[in-house]
Order: C-alpha cells, then sequence, then structure tokens
C-alpha cells in the first residue's frame, strides 16, 4: 500500500509540477517587449506645488514592471535642471508592486531615508505626493499608494506624513 | 508543454484516494528535499529547499495543495486562494494581501524559476483568504494546516456617548465572522467564532445602552429604550465593530418619554492642553542654512509658549518633550490622551527646496489615508450639526481614527485660530491651514493642529527664528490663537461668555499650571 501511495505521489508531484511550471515559465515575447510610452512625472514647481513633466519612456508590457520603471524615472529628477530634486538623491527604489485591489506598493531605500531624512512637513509632502500623484496617474487602475522604507513598513519619511496605510492621491498638492 | 488534464485528474483522484488509505497523516518520512503538508482535504507532497539553514517550500506545490495556484507576474509572482491575491518577489520579505502585508523572515527564492518561500508566507496568506493557519514541524517536515482561530477571539467593549451619538465599540483580538440581529429593546452581536468576553454583564451610564452582557458567544446590548436606533459599521486594524445609537423617530405628542440618565460632566472647558516641539534627539528635523536645527528651535519656542499660555490663561500645560530628547511619534499624543487634554499643538518649523519659501502654515489631520473613515467622517458631521456640542473633557472615546474624526471640525477651528493670529501679530506670510495625513496627528482625542511658524530652509527666516523678538511674537501669537479659540469653544458649550474677562462664578475651578516634560509625570 505504501508503496502505491508513494508511486501516485511521485506521479502527482512530477505532472503537477509540469503543469504549474508552464504557468510560471514567462512568455518572453511578452515580459520582454518594450514599448515606449509617454510618462507624466511629478515635481515641485516655483509654486511650490507639484507640476506635471511629461517624457517618453520604455516600459516593459507587464504593469509590475512598468511601475518601477516609472517611479525609477521620477526619481532620477526633473529633466529641467533648474528644477531641484525632492528627494534625497541617494533615493532608490527597491521595487514595486500593484496588487488587484488597486493598492501600489513603492518600496524605497538609500542612505539618507535610511539613516532619516531631516526635513520638514511641505518638503515630505511633495516627497511623498509626488509619488502617489505619478504612480496614480500613470496607471489608472492604481488607486492609492502606500510607500514602504527598505522593505519595512515605514511610520514616515522624516517624521511628518504617515505611511503606515496607504495614500490616496491629492489634487491640493497639484498645481493647476 | 501541453498535457492532457485527463492525466493529472486521475493521478490527483488516485492519489486522494490511495492518501485516504493510509494510517497516519504525517507518518511517510520524506526525504530531505520533501515536506508533507497536512490539510483538512489530505496530506501533500510538496518539495522544499534548505538555503542558509533555512527551509523554502516551492509555492507552487504548496498553493496546488491547498487548492490554489502561483503564476508569475513582472518580476514577481502571485498567489492566489479563494479569489484572494497574494503578491510576493524575491527582492521583498514581504508579500502583499489586500492592502496588508504578509511578514517572512528572509524573501522567497527561486530554484529553476521556480519560487519557493518559508512557511510564513502560508501562514500569513491562508489566514487572510481562508481562515486557515500554518505551523511547521521541522522535525516531521509537516507543515500543518487547520482552522484559525481555534482559540477564542479575544474581545473588549467600550461605550461613550459622543455627540448625542452612543457608540459602542467592539474590539477584537483577530477578524471574526459575526452577524447583528434587532430584538426589541436590545442589539445582539453574534459570534460565529468562540470568543473570551471580558466579562459577564456591565452596566452602563449612557443615555441608550443600559448594560452588556455575554451569552456564549453572543454579545447583548440591552438599550434604555425601545426606539433607540442603530447603525454598524466595522473597521480594520485593529479589527472593530462600531454601532452608532440614537434616538429614533421623534416621538408623537403624549408619547410617554423614557427616562435617559446622563453621565456626569467632567468640567468641560479647555483645562490642560499639550503642547508638542517638534523632532527631538537624533531626529533633529530641518536644517537652516546656517546651521539651526529645528528640534532646538521647537523646543526653545515651546518652552517659552507653555509658560506664556500658563500665565495667560490658567491652565495646565504640559510639553511632550522637555529636553532634547526622542519621542515617538504616537507617543506624543498618547501623552496628550493620558493626560486628557483639551488641545494638542505640535509646533515645527518648515522646510523647502524652492528657494525662497517663506511663510507660516497651519495643518490639521486629513483623512483619505481610509476611503470608509472619510465617509463615516462626512455622516458624522452631518448628524453633529443637529446635536447639541459637547464638552471636549467629556469625550471619553476609546478609539483613535473615529475619536480623530469626531474632532475635525474642532481641529478646523484651531487651526484657523493660529494660522490668523500668526499671521496677524507676527506680520509672516500665510500660506493657510492645509490638511494632511500627519502621523502626529493621528490619534489625538482631542482639537490637534500643528503649525510650521516658518521657513528654517530660508536664510532669512532661520535668523527670525533664532532671534528673540521674533520667539516673542510667536509665542504672543500663538497664546492668543489658544486664548481665542478656547473663548470661542467655551462659549459655544455655554460655559463662557464673549467678552475674555468671564465672570468668576462661571469659571472652571482652578486647576494646576505646572509644566513639567512628560518623563517626569504620572497620568492625571
Amino acid at each position: 500500500m505504501r508503496r502505491a501511495v508513494l508511486l501516485s505521489l511521485a506521479i502527482l508531484a512530477i505532472v503537477g509540477g509540469c503543469t504549474k511550471k508552464r504557468e510560471l515559465t514567462p512568455n518572453l515575447n511578452v515580459e520582454n517587449k518594450v514599448q515606449v510610452r509617454p510618462v507624466t512625472l511629478f515635481f515641485e514647481g516655483p509654486e511650490m506645488l507639484l507640476v506635471r513633466e511629461t517624457r517618453n519612456v520604455g516600459l516593459p508590457e507587464n504593469p509590475a514592471g512598468a511601475l518601477s520603471q516609472v517611479a525609477r524615472e521620477l526619481l532620477k529628477g526633473s529633466a529641467n535642471a533648474g528644477v531641484p530634486h525632492i528627494f534625497p538623491r541617494d533615493t532608490v527604489v527597491r521595487a514595486a508592486f500593484l496588487l488587484p485591489d488597486g493598492t501600489a506598493f513603492i518600496d524605497l531605500g538609500g542612505p539618507t531615508l535610511s539613516q532619516g531624512w531631516g526635513t520638514g512637513s511641505h518638503e515630505e509632502l511633495m516627497a511623498v505626493y509626488s509619488v502617489v500623484q505619478t504612480v496614480t496617474t500613470n496607471f489608472p487602475e492604481a488607486k492609492r499608494v502606500r510607500i514602504l522604507v527598505n522593505d519595512e513598513p515605514a511610520e514616515t519619511l522624516a517624521g511628518h506624513v504617515n505611511l503606515s496605510r496607504a495614500l490616496l492621491p491629492r489634487m491640493e498638492f497639484v498645481a493647476r | 508543454m501541453t498535457r492532457s488534464l485527463a492525466l493529472p485528474a486521475i493521478a490527483l483522484a488516485s492519489a486522494l484516494f490511495l492518501l485516504a488509505q493510509a494510517p497516519t497523516p504525517a507518518s511517510p518520512p520524506n526525504p530531505a528535499n520533501q515536506a508533507t503538508v497536512h490539510a483538512a482535504n489530505g496530506d501533500h507532497v510538496v518539495t522544499i529547499a534548505h538555503q542558509n539553514g533555512l527551509t523554502y517550500f516551492a509555492a507552487d506545490e504548496t498553493m496546488a495543495a491547498l487548492g490554489g495556484s502561483v503564476t508569475r507576474d513582472g518580476n514577481g509572482f502571485k498567489a492566489a486562494l479563494n479569489n484572494t491575491v497574494a503578491a510576493f518577489g524575491t527582492d521583498s520579505r514581504f508579500g502583499v494581501v489586500k492592502d496588508d502585508l504578509i511578514e517572512m523572515p528572509v524573501p522567497p527564492i527561486t530554484i529553476d524559476n521556480r519560487p519557493y518561500v518559508p512557511w510564513q508566507f502560508f501562514q500569513g496568506f491562508l489566514i487572510r483568504s481562508s481562515a486557515l493557519d500554518a505551523s511547521w514541524d521541522p522535525a516531521a517536515r509537516v507543515l500543518q494546516i487547520r482552522p484559525a482561530q481555534t482559540t477564542a477571539v479575544g474581545v473588549q467593549v467600550s461605550v461613550a456617548n459622543v455627540q448625542g451619538i452612543s457608540k459602542v465599540v467592539v474590539t477584537l483580538t483577530a477578524p471574526a465572522d459575526y452577524t447583528i440581529v434587532k430584538e426589541a429593546g436590545a442589539y445582539t452581536v453574534r459570534f460565529r467564532n468562540a470568543v473570551h468576553p471580558p466579562y459577564v454583564e456591565q452596566t452602563h451610564e449612557d443615555p441608550y445602552v443600559a448594560r452588556t452582557s455575554f451569552i456564549g458567544n453572543d454579545l447583548r446590548i440591552q438599550l434604555t429604550a425601545p426606539d433607540v436606533v442603530g447603525d454598524a459599521y466595522r473597521l480594520e486594524n485593529p479589527f472593530r465593530i462600531v454601532l452608532d445609537l440614537r434616538k429614533g423617530a421623534a416621538s408623537g405628542p403624549g408619547t410617554p418619554q423614557p427616562v435617559i440618565s446622563t453621565r456626569p460632566v467632567e468640567s468641560p472647558g479647555i483645562h490642560t492642553i499639550v503642547i508638542d516641539p517638534g523632532h527631538g534627539g537624533k531626529e533633529v528635523g530641518a536644517i537652516g542654512p546656517a546651521g539651526l536645527m529645528e528640534k532646538d528651535a521647537t523646543l526653545s519656542l515651546c518652552r517659552r509658549l507653555a509658560t506664556a499660555l500658563e500665565a495667560k490663561l490658567k491652565t495646565r500645560v504640559v510639553l511632550t518633550r522637555n529636553d532634547d530628547t526622542v519621542v515617538p511619534l504616537d507617543q506624543r499624543t498618547a501623552i496628550a490622551n493620558q493626560y486628557h487634554a483639551d488641545l494638542f499643538l505640535s509646533v515645527h518649523m518648515n522646510a523647502a527646496i524652492v528657494k525662497g519659501a517663506h511663510g507660516a502654515e497651519t495643518y490639521f489631520l486629513s483623512l483619505d489615508a481610509s476611503d470608509k473613515l472619510a465617509e463615516k467622517a462626512a455622516e458624522l458631521e452631518n448628524a453633529s450639526k443637529n446635536a447639541a456640542p459637547a464638552a471636549s473633557s467629556d469625550l471619553k472615546l476609546m478609539l483613535w481614527d473615529l475619536a480623530q474624526q469626531e474632532y475635525l471640525n474642532e481641529s478646523s477651528r484651531l487651526a484657523q485660530a493660529v494660522q490668523e493670529e500668526m499671521n496677524r501679530i507676527t506680520g509672516i506670510q500665510s500660506r493657510g491651514v492645509k490638511q494632511a495625513p500627519f502621523k502626529v496627528l493621528v490619534g489625538a482625542t482631542m482639537p490637534a493642529a500643528l503649525v510650521e511658524v516658518a521657513f528654517i530652509t530660508n536664510p532669512d527666516e532661520e535668523s527670525k527664528i533664532k532671534s528673540d523678538a521674533f520667539q516673542a511674537t510667536v509665542v504672543e501669537a500663538l497664546t492668543k490663537a489658544v486664548e481665542r479659540y478656547k473663548i470661542d469653544y467655551e462659549t459655544r458649550i455655554g460655559i463662557a461668555q464673549p467678552p475674555p474677562a468671564a465672570p468668576a462664578t462661571t469659571a472652571p475651578a482652578a486647576p494646576t499650571t505646572t509644566t513639567k516634560a512628560t518623563s517626569t509625570r504620572t497620568g492625571t
């Protein structure tokens, strides 16, 4: 009886493994296909509100890959050299996820954020909402954004804006 | 690779049949790279891997054993079970499900392009998707799956009347299924899980709730009158069931009115003010171009403000910190709650990368962290328009986020007063009253605001902040703002008259006037 059990399990494991492997094997034609698309990024303008900047970016077809790519593009800063960086220059995007329920997760890192970013409420608001607005504008399926720091749930970036919950976009931080 | 579905189906059926005949669930001596998943639908052998002393489960095989699946999604993977999807990847030890995190001790790995996860992934995912729990026995190499909450769920019940609405808040230690049944003169919350009642029966001095009692897994809420009606809703993190009770349709003429007991009012008015100097210790805050640190500027200013408020308003003033130490953000509002403060003001210096940024701005909390809470806030705001104003010290709230909603209107008034007096007395440019989801304002059970006095990153304003004269005008402005709010509030609730010099007979009892750091104080 035991031999029969093990035999059946072995068959099951082999068949099941093959079946699942088919699901897990990426379709390289789709996964690797990069399409140049216009994306809208948000940076702080002279009126101390977020302003839009559009640029063409090569993005992978899958939304998760595109999401992290757009977030990285945001952290590169504005194409206009006169527009200062909102985030510390050593900030990096570690990962990005988009859940089916519309919550996007952006995991940030870098020495300054890790050691404690010393800045004021205004600058922190601009930084946080530049991410929120950029993500929700370019990915309509993303309804809210949760920011993590170094793979961990973060309380704030610099002691002000509550990051313990996902944030909805807020147009009052965007120039009209 | 294309295969007929018939073969796996036959293999699955035969395996399950033979498994049913097997003598014990966890007995097969698996090789080192195999483990047994022991679930309600039988035992399943799955592949495991070992790296750096840790065990990883083949996610696809294990999810299949549980009746779910795993698919690749971009750079990561998706696990699906019972219409619930969890995302995970090899670059994070957190999976995400339903706007929540599944914590694993280490990130998943891939072997031959297949994801392997620590067993804690299944523990976190199953509780959220199937009310199941998982535990791992490394010696027997068995992943045990069983119904979650086999132990009873802890329950706490709080009752408070806020602006004419009695709130019954039932806080659970874990999510639970329940139904609410309306009976004559009572509501019953019927839990499907076993619960740990905190008591058998308790009476309440509340207009609408006479007593609460536990009978088995039922929580019975006995009302003071049959025409009390309620609305129930649920909140997460922690899991809470909230029942808002109020009077139903107006009674007709001649209808006997029930006797409603009223709670004693604890000397309404503004008696205790908590002032919060922003940042502290290693959390220096923003730094000015000449090196002035925000933490030092706020502490200096707040010490002067506390002295001024005590002298001018004869109120007790508590500082959340009185030295250069780190005070966690949630502890700051906890201090205010502990002292039953009637007002909370956090003081900060602003920073901007835009050159020439200048001026003062004042914030109160925004509720956009939760759609449902915002909706509820709007309901409460509308409801409160027809309700008599209540004294803040009489508001004994048990729920941080709900409590904050109750005070949004008051926080807005406080912020308005602060901003206007800052502009009027200091002459600094007004950047207005704004709302933002600031952590330090979350959880305050009293009107709360955060003032950004000036931009420390602006050289001119940094110089001002350092100057004694400017600090004096800021202290004057903030003192005036608090006084103005206090008079306005106490006038609205009927314990003070519009002119600031109210008759002594209507004034509350003289409070204490000490200013101390919280580390040296105990609760009142």
